[in-house]
């Protein structure tokens, strides 16, 4: 079904390829290269395409979790890009002002930091459901745009500014570093380019344990029974003795603590300090898509992820080498949304009886077919 | 024609190459070399109506002239810049220009990484994370003195103040910047320090719109501006600043545009400050196929024609064509120095 | 203490008022949009898009066609047929209507920047002439009313529109036959349905509507405040309209009043030379305060029952 709806989704991109006057396959073509270094034309080097693909879907390994484990439970964190930036913001701290300190001490602290931080902004949101019912979309959509424009305050003319004139912050303590796979050597050559321009880095590592963890929290614990629980019927939930509101905060603080850990890795991992280069990031929306077609399994998260990475590597090359504007990646990547959502693929087997016969079981850990928004992301009921 | 220069410039290039034995540009051998040359926008895109486009025409007058391959990458956001430079660096690019300061750390990285390939930058320098210039010998930075090219639409409002000219005559002007930033308040500058000059008079207001893309929020400000009785309204804030001129026009008065000649923008629009961005990335392309590459600064003032003045939809009175002429000389010659720093 | 004193004084002039109102304008449309949408049931965080995708095809007509009433038009279409997406998307195809609303910004953030390049190209979005622009309209004799002339009857044709448009909506949605269904639809639609309403058209309605009000309001900003096109120039109007919406309690006039406190933020910030607050904690206030409204300090904010949830008929 998420394939289906991959298909699809660039099937109507081609076509609006061809409408704007451009050869789809050429289009395409690119995006294959960039995204997984296969078939190149013009000279790129697969091992640094796949190697910048893996530098962006980091992040969204763990922001796609901190999408999916509240999707469980039948919560919607749109949130995942401002509690990023919070972790940013609370790494970058850290690394700062304990700069000096070594790797030991101070590499655990600025991930600690960044997922408190994170889980931080995302607990605002669920302890507000928790309590007033206030929807979290819409506390996640605000919460973004404070944690945007608190970015800029600090690193323009706020307290973490490296100097008047300047968009950017101090850099944070060597041992705050995460350390790259390569060697960050301009001299050592590997597949005929310096090594340094390989930027994958530990993170990875990081972010597929992301990946187990939620997978294990989910099924293996009486939390993860609890989230999904709440998830299916908030009503049975009670009965069965769980708090729902204990729950939707838990669930939303470490949905948070995933989103902060992903800004955390990304400044110690590749950034080293916070720069206007995330005033206008969108990693945490990419994550809903990421979480959605991953249908909520740890390991569709991370192939979900390889897909997004592949495409945002891939604009780059088409646009390089096929002069396409790379603007067609969020249309493909609209059109995935659009897919999934609307389930258009099944939609259309079951219009046509002879094609797909009786639709696939789902697999044990997809998530609630149909909506996403179960009763307890209802909002509550209105008082007359 | 500008072909067969090339042609004959490949030649003697190949020829000085066998003679000297030293090639500026690595390959070179074949009578009609092509040149790579990739060019990587900020986040602006392609048509933000101001320097990543000033820069693309650049490119595209420069294929004209020489035999060049161009190449484009928008990026989409600010984690791309590294990716997308590294691109055309590790694909042996003649020449890879990033544009905007938002790109100098980028440069910095990537340039360290291909010694051997040529990177210009508009408005920066490749530097570290501190922002301190690395000076790697394979990146030109293109500067420019933005306050020439305010200093000269500072003596035509200045001028058309003192001399009862303007719409309203209240010696007020105003200037409308986006960011707080270097690039713009260095316009500002020298606007408001000649402005001063030829009207000592005159009261300068300076907003910024903290914005560079909203036409709407810098329109507020001018609006603001020209009900404080400003006269004439200079936009320094990109596509943001077409708001400004918009609301001049509404209001009766008089804009400035800024970067390109914006005569089309709008009709409220006397003059624009010229910063030649494309001037500068034809002269880095130049510069590179002629074999002339040198690292460091190039600056682009009105001393070497890459800032400088339009007059748009005024008719110049013959006398501030000749004071005009006058402050430019002055600054070409050195006896004028318009201030970076906006004076008091 | 002169600064205060200086922002007192500028509260009492016309010009900041007269700015405060276009400026809560441009939010109020899509904020309309939104309280249309969510009223029939139908979530909506697309109003971003479909304002953007209005300003672009406003443009873009108006350049071809050199008449900015027909443009305007166009660009209302377009906002309309980006909702109809949605609609039948989340309608139709019961998707998840965030979801649905996300891919719809995506979508309209992504082909209008790839049109302007396909359609454009090196030679970029033309400018708009005066006279291919939504005009202002000034009320002779009651323009020149000391302060309300200058606020009220000196403004752009569009201000005059979106304000009767808002007493439109409130009477409509509050006062008519229509407006109760609407509400009916979005607080209990079996029963609306059981009781013969037709769910399905008037949640594609409402949906659509709130395309053409955004679509409108991207006219206004394109055509209207601009002359042209700049990539993402909705500068995430669509949200703070989003957040109007939910301060304003989900009703017409609670949204404007919303827009109005968000467009005299902007105002003070633009004409205020004194105070040197950072501009940037100052554009987080409108998000704040929706945050403090939604945390119900002032007051619970509560949206329809059935909002957000897809209709399938013969459920309970």
């Amino acid at each position: 079904m998420p394939l289906g709806s991959v298909v699809l989704a660039f099937v109507i991109g081609a076509v609006i390829v061809t409408v704007t006057g451009d050869n789809p396959f050429t289009a395409y073509a690119g995006l294959l290269c960039g995204g997984l270094g296969i078939a190149c034309t013009e000279g790129e080097n697969p091992a640094l395409q796949i190697s910048t693909t893996i530098v962006y879907l980091i992040p969204l390994i763990t922001t796609g979790v901190a999408v999916a484990l509240p999707f469980r439970a039948g919560l919607f964190n749109i949130g995942a890009e401002g509690q990023m930036l919070a972790g940013m913001i609370a790494c970058t701290t850290i690394g700062v002002v304990f700069k000096d300190l070594p790797a030991v001490i101070l590499l655990p602290m600025v991930l600690v930091a960044g997922m408190a931080a994170g889980a931080f902004w995302a607990g605002i949101a669920g302890l507000l459901k928790a309590t007033v019912g206030a929807h979290e979309v819409v506390t996640t959509i605000m919460l973004n745009y404070v944690a945007q424009w608190l970015l800029r305050f600090l690193i323009i003319g706020g307290p973490l500014q490296l100097r008047s004139g300047t968009s950017k912050s101090l850099t944070i303590g060597q041992g705050a570093w995460l350390a790259r796979v390569l060697p960050n050597d301009n001299n050592l050559d590997i597949l005929g380019l310096p090594a340094s321009v390989y930027r994958v880095h530990t993170g990875l590592l990081l972010a597929l344990a992301a990946a187990a963890i939620f997978a294990f929290l989910l099924w293996r614990t009486s939390l993860g029974y609890e989230i999904r629980a709440v998830g299916q019927s908030q009503k049975a939930a009670r009965y069965a003795g769980v708090s729902v509101r204990r729950t939707i905060i838990v669930t939303m603080l470490i949905a948070g603590a995933f989103s902060g850990l992903a800004g955390a890795i990304q400044i110690a991992g590749v950034d080293h300090n916070l720069t206007d280069i995330y005033f206008t990031d969108t990693t945490g929306f990419d994550a809903i898509a990421v979480a959605l077609l991953g249908l909520g399994s740890a390991v569709g998260i991370v192939l979900a992820a390889v897909l997004f990475g592949a495409l945002h590597a891939g604009g780059a090359v088409m646009q390089a080498d096929a002069g396409i504007s790379g603007n067609l990646v969020f249309i493909l990547q609209a059109l995935i949304l659009f897919s999934i959502a609307a389930n258009f693929v099944g939609q259309i087997r079951r219009l046509i009886p002879g094609l797909g016969g009786a639709p696939a079981a789902l697999p044990p850990e997809a998530p609630p077919a149909g909506p996403m928004m179960t009763e307890a992301a209802a909002p509550p009921p209105q008082t007359p | 024609m500008g072909n067969q220069r090339l042609r004959f410039l490949g030649v003697v290039a190949a020829a000085m190459v066998v003679a000297m034995a030293c090639g500026g540009t690595s390959g070179g051998g074949t009578p009609a070399k092509q040149y790579k040359i990739g060019l990587v926008t900020d986040i602006g895109g392609l048509n933000d109506k101001s320097f990543n486009h000033l820069a693309y025409v650049g490119l595209e007058n420069a294929k004209k002239d020489f035999n060049i391959k161009d190449d484009v990458i928008e990026s989409h956001n600010g984690s791309e810049y590294v990716p997308n430079l590294t691109n055309f660096a590790s694909k042996s690019y003649d020449l890879v220009i990033g544009v905007g300061f938002l790109m100098q750390e980028a440069v910095g990285t990537v340039s360290g990484q291909f010694p051997n390939v040529h990177f210009a930058i508009i408005d920066g320098a490749g530097t570290d994370a501190s922002g301190a210039d690395l000076k790697h010998p394979n990146v030109e930075s293109l500067f420019f003195k933005e306050q020439d090219a305010g200093a000269m639409v500072g003596v035509i409002s200045g001028w058309l103040e003192k001399n009862g000219k303007a719409k309203k005559n209240q010696h007020v002007i105003g200037a409308v910047g986006g960011i707080s930033i270097p690039p713009v308040n260095h316009y500002i500058a020298g606007y408001k320090w000649a402005a001063k000059m030829e009207d000592p008079s005159i009261a300068v207001l300076v907003g910024y719109s903290n914005d560079f893309t909203d036409p709407a929020k810098c329109k507020t400000v001018a609006k603001a501006q020209i009900d404080q009785k400003s006269d004439i309204e200079f936009q320094v804030a990109g596509g943001c600043g077409l708001g400004v001129l918009q609301q001049a026009g509404q209001s009766g008065v008089y804009s400035i545009g800024v970067d390109a000649d914006q005569k089309d923008a709008d009709g409220s629009v006397i003059a624009s400050a010229l910063k030649k961005v494309d001037v500068a990335t034809y002269t880095a392309i130049k510069n590179v196929v002629n074999g002339q590459f040198s690292g460091g600064a190039l600056t682009f003032s009105i001393a070497n024609d890459g800032a400088g003045y339009s007059v748009d939809n005024l008719d110049l009175p013959a006398d501030l064509k000749a004071e005009l002429d006058k402050v430019q000389s002055q600054i070409k010659s050195g006896a004028l120095t318009p201030p970076a720093d906006i004076p008091a | 203490m002169t600064a205060l004193g200086d922002v007192l004084h500028l509260l009492l002039t016309a010009n900041l008022w007269q700015a405060t109102l276009a400026a809560a304008v441009l939010l109020l449309l899509p904020a309309l949009g939104g309280v249309i949408s969510e009223r029939s049931g139908v979530v909506n965080i697309a109003m971003e898009g479909m304002m953007l995708t209005g300003a672009f095809f406003g443009v873009v007509a108006d350049l071809a066609l050199h008449n900015v009433w027909l443009a305007t038009a166009v660009a209302i279409l377009a906002g309309g047929l980006m909702a109809s997406i949605h609609a039948v998307v989340s309608i139709q195809f019961r998707a998840d209507q965030i979801v649905s609303g996300i891919a719809i910004n995506i979508f309209a953030a992504g082909l209008t920047v790839f049109l302007v390049n396909r359609i454009y190209g090196l030679q970029d979005v033309g400018h708009l002439g005066q006279s291919d622009l939504l005009p202002n309209l000034d009320f002779p004799g009651l323009d020149q009313l000391p302060f309300l002339g200058k606020v009220f009857f000196q403004q752009n044709v569009v201000v005059y529109v979106a304000l009767i448009l808002l007493v439109l909506v409130h009477v409509v949605l509050f006062r008519t036959r229509l407006g109760l269904r609407i509400r009916a639809v979005g607080e209990h639609p079996s029963a609306a349905d059981t009781a013969g309403i037709n769910v399905f058209v008037l949640r594609y309605g409402a949906v659509i509507s709130s395309g053409l009000l955004s679509g409108l309001a991207g006219a206004f900003l394109a055509i209207g405040v601009s002359n042209t096109f700049v990539p993402n120039m909705t500068d995430g109007r669509g949200y703070i309209a989003l957040a109007a919406m939910i301060f304003g309690k989900w009703t017409p006039f609670g949204a404007f009043v919303a827009c109005l406190i968000f467009g005299l933020g902007e105002a003070v910030y633009a004409n205020n030379s004194t105070i040197h607050i950072s501009p940037y904690l100052l554009s987080m206030l409108p998000y704040l305060l929706t945050l403090i409204v939604l945390a119900g300090i002032v007051g619970r904010s509560t949206p329809p029952a059935a909002d957000g949830l897809p209709y399938v008929a013969g459920s309970e």
